[in-house]
C-alpha cells in the first residue's frame, strides 16, 4: 500500500515552471551552463496546459492551471480545469489539497514523488548537484533553444518514470514531458505570465544553494 | 535444638526450591499502582500490554549506503521468517502484496469516501475525473491496472486515510535516517512487554542473525522499551552479583578480624542467607514474580541480619562467665540480649509492614521481602545459632582492641552531645528553609543511561515513532460500541486538525470502521441496474466509456453482500497488529478500549481544549502521559511517606510500651531522629532529588538505628542484670555491626543503579550517625564507658 501512496503523491507532482534570464555562453552548451542560466531566475509564475496520453483511457486528458515557484524550495501547481486541485511543495513537505481534503507527507519518504519534484526543482533552481545525484543528464541544443533529458539513476525509480524531458529558451522552461515505462506520457506546455527576463545585472547572481 | 536445626534445614530447602523457580522481572510497571484511576488504567494498559512495549527500534550503521540497504532488505526477510516478530518494517513494500489484495477486496467497506452522494451520477463523474488525474504520472502505475474495477479511486482514498504522514525517509528501497548514516527498521516482538524472557530471546536472535552483516563491517544498534527492560534486568543482576561479591569479601575480612575463626565466619552468614532465601521465596509465592530491585535490596538485608549474628556470636561468648557449662552463653544471651534484639526486630517490622499495604506492587514487594527476611534471620539467630555455637564465637581476633577503642570513643562521645544537638537543629532549620528535596520521578528508578536514551530518541525520530504523549481513551462494553465512539471522537478531532490545532491522530477506525459505518457504506451502494444507469450519465464525454466499466459494477454488486469486518476477521493480516496497537480487547471484566494517539507537534495541546472538543462523546478521557506519570509517582511517594510516618509512629508506640518511660523513649528516639534530619539536610543541601527509594533507605536507618539506641539504653540502664557479659563486648558488637553496614551500603552508594545508589547514599551515613548519636546522647554517667 506504500507503493500506492507513493504513486498517489508523485501523481500530484508532474509539473513545471517558468523561464527568465539570458546569458551568453561560449563553447558547447552543457549542464553547467544550463543550470547557471536557470539559477538566475529566482521566482516566477506561469500558466500551463497539460496533455496526458494514457493507454487505458479512451481519449487524451487535458488539464490546465497555474504554476508558481520561488527559490530556494517552494513551488505550487494549481489545477483549475477540469477540477480544482493544488499541490504545494515547501522544503521536504508535500501538501495536496482538493476541496476540503488536504494531506501532507514528507517528500523524502516517497522517492517516486521526489524524483518528479526534484526534476523540476533542480531545473528551476539550476541545482546541478541535485540533478546529477538523481539523474543521468544529457543536454542538447543551445542556450537559445535547449533540451534537458533526465533518466533516474535508481533502477527502482526507472520502473516508475522512464524519462523526464525539459526544454526551453534561455532561462525559461517551456515544456516538460514525463514518459512512463509503459509509454504513457504527459506533456505540459508552459506560458510564463510574470516572468520578466532578468537583466544582465541579475544574471548569475541567483545561483541558489 | 536438633529439632530446630531440622526445621530450619527443611525450610531452607523449600525456600531454595521456590527461589530457583521464581520469575524475575525488572520492568517499571511493578512500581505502578494496583488500584489505578481511570486515566492510570489506560496508562497501565499501554505499558503492560500495549504495542509500545513490544516495539523494537533497529538501526544499521557503518559501510556504504548500498551495503546498508542490501543488508536491511535481506536481513528483514530473515527476521520475518524467524517467527519471533509479529512484524518487521523496513520500508520494503514487497511484503504487503497480500494485504493490498485484502484491502482492495474490502474497499467499499473501508473507504471513507463511500456514501450515497459518491454513487450519484455527479459523484461518479467527479470521482472518475479525480482518479484519471493520477494517470500519466507515477501514481498511475498503481491505479492503472485496477482502473476499470475501481474507477472512483476508493483504493487511493483508503491509502490516504490509513498511511501515516510522518513516514521515514526512503532510499534504495528501505527506510533510512534523515540525520545519520543509518538504515532503520521497526519490529514488533511477538512476546508481550511483560514477558522479559521472550523479549530477551528475540533480541538475542536478532543480534545473532546480524552476525554475517557485522562481518561485512556493518554495525547494529537496537533500542526500545523491551531492550531497556532486558538491559535493566541484566544490569541489575550483574550489579547485584558484583555487590554481593564485594560486600561478602569485605564482611568476611571484618569477621576474620573480629573472630579470627572461619567457623565463626561461616556461622555469621547463616542468618543473612536464611533471610535472603526466605525473603525471595515469600515474595515469589505472594506475588508470583520477584522484581529485580527487590532482589537488589537483598544485599541490603545483609545490613540488619549480619548484625543479629554478630550480636549473638560476641554477646553469647563470655570467657569470664562462671561455670563454663556448654550452652550457658546461649542461655544467657537468650535471657538478656534477645529481648533487645527482638524489640529491634519489632521496630524494624513496623517500618516495613507499612510498605506491604502500599498500593504499589513493587513497594509491597520490598515490604514483604524485608519482613519475611528479617523474621527468618532473627529466628535463625535465636534457634539455629545456639545449636551450632552454644557459646558464641570462640575466637577473639582484634575484638579486644575493637572493644577498647569503641569504649574510649563511647566515653568521649557524650562530650559531643551539644555540638551534635546543634547540628541536628541546624539540619531541621535547613530543611524548613530549603525547598523540599522530595522531587524524584519515576524515571529516576530506571537504570537506563543518557546515551541509551539519546539513541532511542534518535531512532524514534528516524522512524517517525514519536513516543505517545497525549492519548484520547474511549471504552465500551463491546467492539462495535467502542469503534462507534472512536468515530464520534474522530469527527471532533478532525475539526481540530482542520483548525490547525492538532497535527493529526491515529485511529483504529481508519483500518476497521464500526459495524454501523460499514453497514451505512454498504447501503450506499446501488444495485446493478441503477448503477449502470448512473454510470451511463456520468461517463458522457468522459475519458472512460461506460460499457468498459462492467468490472466496476460487478465488484460493487459483490460488496453489497460482503460480511461486516471485525477485529476477528483481520486475524492473520498485518492490519491486526496495527489495529491492536489502538484497540484493546475487553477481557476479565475490563471494557473494550480504544486509544487514539494524538500528534500535537512541538507546541502540544492543552488538555482543556481537547476535553472541550470531546464534550458529548460518552466517557472520552484525555490522558497526557507525562503529566499522568508524574501524578502517579507523586501519589506513590505521598502514599509511601504517609505509610512511613505511620510506621515511625508505630515504632514509637512499641518502644514506649516496652520501655515504659518517656525519658528512656526520648533517649532512644532522639539520636535516630537527629540522624535522619542530618542526612536529609545534607542530601537537600547537595541538591539531590529524593524519591521512593531514599524513603526506603530512611526506613532502614530507623530499623537499624533503633537497635543501636536500644543497646545503649540497655547499657545505660543495665536491663536484665547481664551478669558476666562485659559492656565492652556489647560495644564491640555494635561497632562491628555498624562497620559491616556502613561498608555494605557504601558499596551500594557506588552502584550505577539509581535504586541501589539511593538506598546506599542514605543508609551508610545514616547508620553511622545513629551509632555516633546514640553514644553521644546517652544521658547521665555512661555506665558503659570502659
Amino acid at each position: 500500500m506504500n507503493t500506492l501512496r507513493r504513486a498517489l503523491l508523485a501523481g500530484g507532482c508532474a509539473l513545471l515552471l517558468t523561464g527568465g534570464a539570458a546569458q551568453a555562453a561560449a563553447g558547447p552548451f552543457d549542464l553547467a551552463q544550463l543550470t547557471q542560466l536557470l539559477a538566475s531566475k529566482r521566482s516566477g509564475e506561469a500558466t500551463f496546459v497539460e496533455k496526458r496520453e494514457v493507454s487505458v483511457l479512451d481519449r487524451t486528458v487535458m488539464t490546465s492551471g497555474r504554476l508558481s515557484f520561488e527559490a530556494p524550495d517552494t513551488f505550487v501547481r494549481e489545477n483549475l480545469k477540469p477540477q480544482r486541485e493544488r499541490v504545494a511543495v515547501v522544503g521536504n513537505m508535500l501538501t495536496m489539497s482538493r476541496g476540503e481534503r488536504s494531506r501532507s507527507v514528507a517528500l523524502d519518504s516517497v522517492p517516486e514523488a521526489s524524483v518528479i519534484i526534484e526534476a523540476i526543482r533542480g531545473t528551476l533552481t539550476g541545482n546541478r548537484e541535485s540533478l546529477q545525484k538523481l539523474f543521468e543528464t544529457s543536454v542538447s541544443g543551445s542556450a537559445e533553444r535547449w533540451s534537458l533529458e533526465l533518466v533516474p539513476r535508481d533502477a527502482r525509480l526507472r520502473a516508475q518514470v522512464a524519462t523526464v524531458r525539459v526544454s526551453g529558451r534561455q532561462a525559461e522552461v517551456r515544456e516538460m514531458q514525463v514518459v512512463m515505462p509503459d509509454g504513457d506520457r504527459s506533456t505540459m506546455t508552459i506560458e510564463p505570465t510574470l516572468g520578466k527576463p532578468a537583466g544582465p545585472a541579475a544574471a548569475g547572481s541567483g545561483a541558489a544553494r | 535444638m536438633a529439632r530446630a536445626l531440622v526445621v530450619w534445614l527443611l525450610a531452607l530447602l523449600a525456600a531454595a526450591f521456590v527461589t530457583a523457580r521464581s520469575n524475575y522481572v525488572a520492568d517499571l510497571s511493578a512500581f505502578l499502582p494496583r488500584s489505578p484511576s481511570a486515566e492510570q488504567a489506560v496508562l497501565l494498559d499501554q505499558l503492560r500490554s500495549g504495542v509500545a512495549a513490544r516495539l523494537v527500534l533497529v538501526g544499521i550503521e557503518g559501510g556504504t549506503p548500498a551495503a546498508r540497504s542490501a543488508a536491511s532488505l535481506e536481513w528483514a526477510r530473515a527476521l520475518r521468517k524467524s517467527g519471533l516478530f509479529e512484524s518487521v518494517n523496513n520500508g520494503d513494500n514487497s511484503q504487503y502484496e497480500a494485504l493490498g489484495t485484502f484491502l482492495f477486496e474490502h474497499r467499499y467497506l473501508l473507504s471513507p469516501a463511500v456514501d450515497a452522494q459518491r454513487f450519484s451520477a455527479d459523484g461518479l463523474r467527479s470521482a472518475i475525473d479525480e482518479t484519471v488525474s493520477l494517470l500519466g504520472s507515477p501514481a498511475g502505475t498503481m491505479v492503472k491496472p485496477v482502473l476499470l474495477r475501481d474507477p472512483t479511486g476508493e483504493t487511493v482514498r483508503m491509502a490516504e486515510s490509513m498511511l501515516p504522514a510522518r513516514a521515514p525517509r526512503s532510499e534504495g528501497g528501505v527506510w533510512v535516517s534523515r540525520n545519520a548514516e543509518r538504515a532503520v527498521l521497526l519490529a514488533t516482538t511477538r512476546a508481550d512487554g511483560s514477558d522479559l524472557d521472550g523479549q530477551q530471546h528475540a533480541f538475542e536472535q536478532l543480534r545473532a542473525s546480524f552476525a554475517p552483516y557485522a562481518a561485512q563491517g556493518l554495525k547494529l544498534v537496537v533500542s526500545g522499551a523491551g531492550t531497556f527492560a532486558v538491559a535493566s534486568r541484566a544490569q541489575i543482576k550483574h550489579e547485584v552479583e558484583r555487590l554481593a561479591i564485594a560486600g561478602s569479601a569485605a564482611i568476611v575480612l571484618l569477621m576474620w578480624l573480629a573472630f579470627g575463626s572461619l567457623r565463626a565466619l561461616a556461622i555469621a552468614v547463616l542468618p543473612v542467607g536464611t533471610g535472603v532465601l526466605a525473603g525471595i521465596a515469600t515474595v515469589s509465592l505472594t506475588f508470583g514474580q520477584v522484581h529485580g530491585i527487590t532482589l537488589g535490596f537483598g544485599t541490603t538485608l545483609i545490613g540488619e541480619a549480619v548484625d543479629y549474628a554478630i550480636y549473638y556470636l560476641i554477646q553469647a561468648h563470655a570467657p569470664a562467665a562462671a561455670g563454663s557449662e556448654r550452652g550457658a552463653g546461649a542461655r544467657r544471651w537468650i535471657a538478656c540480649n534477645w529481648p533487645t534484639v527482638r524489640l529491634g526486630l519489632w521496630t524494624s517490622l513496623c517500618g516495613f509492614v507499612a510498605l506491604i499495604f502500599s498500593g504499589f506492587p513493587g513497594l509491597a514487594q520490598l515490604g514483604v521481602f524485608s519482613v519475611a527476611g528479617l523474621v527468618a534471620a532473627a529466628l535463625a539467630t535465636r534457634y539455629v545459632l545456639p545449636a551450632l555455637a552454644p557459646d558464641g564465637a570462640p575466637g577473639l581476633g582484634l575484638r579486644r582492641q575493637l572493644g577498647a577503642a569503641t569504649g574510649r570513643a563511647a566515653a568521649f562521645a557524650p562530650r559531643l552531645r551539644w555540638p551534635l544537638w546543634l547540628l541536628g537543629l541546624a539540619a531541621l532549620a535547613l530543611l524548613l528553609w530549603l525547598p523540599s528535596p522530595w522531587r524524584g520521578d519515576l524515571a529516576s528508578l530506571s537504570p537506563i543511561g543518557a546515551d541509551a536514551l539519546k539513541l532511542d530518541a534518535q531512532l524514534r525520530s528516524d522512524v517517525g515513532a514519536t513516543e505517545a504523549g497525549t492519548l484520547v481513551a474511549l471504552s465500551a462494553n463491546d467492539e462495535a460500541g467502542v469503534l462507534a465512539l472512536a468515530e464520534q471522537a474522530g469527527a471532533r478531532l478532525d475539526r481540530l486538525v482542520a483548525e490547525g490545532v492538532l497535527d493529526g491522530y491515529d485511529s483504529p477506525v481508519r483500518l476497521l470502521p464500526s459495524p454501523a459505518t460499514q453497514a451505512a457504506r454498504r447501503a450506499a451502494l446501488p444495485e446493478a441496474a441503477e448503477l449502470r444507469t448512473r454510470i451511463a450519465q456520468a461517463a458522457v464525454d468522459g475519458p472512460i466509456k461506460a460499457e468498459r466499466l462492467a468490472p466496476f459494477i460487478a465488484d460493487v454488486q459483490a460488496a453489497r453482500s460482503q460480511p461486516t469486518l471485525t477485529r476477528a476477521s483481520l486475524q492473520g493480516t498485518p492490519l491486526a497488529t496495527a489495529v491492536d496497537a489502538m484497540l484493546v480487547a475487553g477481557r476479565d471484566g475490563r471494557p473494550w478500549r480504544v486509544l487514539l494517539s494524538l500528534q500535537t507537534g512541538e507546541r502540544g495541546i492543552a488538555a482543556e481544549r481537547l476535553r472541550a472538543a470531546l464534550a458529548g462523546v460518552p466517557g472520552a478521557q484525555v490522558v497526557q502521559i507525562g503529566a499522568e506519570l508524574g501524578a502517579l509517582y507523586s501519589r506513590y511517594l505521598r502514599e509511601a511517606m504517609w505509610q512511613a510516618g505511620l510506621g515511625a509512629l508505630a515504632v514509637c508506640v512499641l518502644l514506649g510500651a516496652y520501655l515504659r518511660s518517656w525519658r528512656r523513649l526520648l533517649g532512644v528516639v532522639e539520636p535516630i531522629a537527629a540522624a535522619v534530619l542530618i542526612v536529609l539536610a545534607a542530601l537537600a543541601l547537595h541538591g539531590a532529588a529524593l524519591g521512593i527509594l531514599h524513603l526506603v533507605g530512611f526506613l532502614l536507618v530507623v530499623a537499624i538505628g533503633s537497635n543501636y539506641a536500644l543497646f545503649f539504653d540497655q547499657l545505660r540502664h543495665g536491663v536484665g542484670g547481664d551478669p558476666g557479659a562485659s559492656d565492652s563486648d556489647t560495644l564491640a558488637s555494635l561497632a562491628l555491626a555498624n562497620l559491616t553496614i556502613v561498608i555494605s551500603f557504601a558499596l551500594l552508594a557506588l552502584s550505577s543503579i539509581p535504586a541501589l545508589y539511593a538506598i546506599g547514599q542514605v543508609v551508610a551515613p545514616g547508620t553511622l550517625l545513629c551509632l555516633l548519636l546514640s553514644a553521644a546522647f546517652v544521658r547521665g554517667p555512661a555506665r558503659g564507658a570502659v
